[in-house]
């Protein structure tokens, strides 16, 4: 179903329940939010995000095979 | 001459995360003594390109020729680590050398970072459309 299906039927709504609407659907917007990052999972993050001394070391390999 | 990007699609990692489980994986062909397939994980985060152990044997490297350690950092701080340097093919781009820090583990992808593929290639990232487009540096 589309947005544009739903709308008509949402504007027909009285005050009250297009309040009650707006709440619901912010409820599921952060249930499907918090629901990204389960607890009690591994999420492994591999980044070695800080080697400067390897990059260093890659770019001299780099740099003799130049020479080479 | 600036080189078009090509495009390349998000792949599934964690199928049970859904479109949160998908990363950007580059199709790539690297060359030691023979030729391997593989995908490495796009990852401007990382500071080096990482490749497992398993993938440099099927390239037909030997560890105790490889004499220049490097030291890791994040999950991989414990894990040795030697430098290798390789010819890469990425999609229908001309041929690349790309220096890896091989890791004595199979528990990591290989790792596209920034010494040296992000010196070497712009990327851009489209994560809402599911794609990321690659081109050589201008």
């Amino acid at each position: 179903m589309s947005l544009a299906e739903v709308l008509p039927e949402v504007q027909s709504l009285s005050r009250l329940d297009k309040i009650r609407l707006i709440q619901i659907v912010a409820q599921e917007l952060e249930r499907e939010e918090s629901e990204l990052i389960e607890p009690n999972r591994s999420y492994p993050v591999w980044s070695p995000d800080r080697a400067f001394t390897a990059a260093g070391s890659l770019l001299e390999a780099l740099e003799d095979e130049k020479g080479r | 001459m600036t080189s078009p990007a090509q495009s390349f699609p998000y792949v599934p990692r964690d199928p049970s995360l859904e479109n949160a489980g998908l990363a950007p994986m580059l199709p790539l062909t690297l060359t030691g003594d023979r030729s391997v397939a593989t995908s490495g994980l796009v990852d401007s985060g990382a500071t080096v390109n990482i490749l497992p152990y398993a993938v440099e044997v099927q390239l037909g490297l030997d560890w105790d020729q490889q004499t220049r350690s490097v030291e890791l950092s994040g999950n991989l701080a414990s894990v040795e680590a030697r430098v290798v340097v390789l010819s890469a093919v990425v999609g229908s781009f001309p041929p690349v050398r790309l220096a890896f820090a091989w890791a004595r583990t199979d528990a990591v992808p290989v790792i596209l970072g920034q010494v040296n593929f992000f010196l070497g290639f712009d990327v851009c990232f489209f994560r809402s459309r599911g794609l990321f487009e690659v081109r050589p540096k201008s």
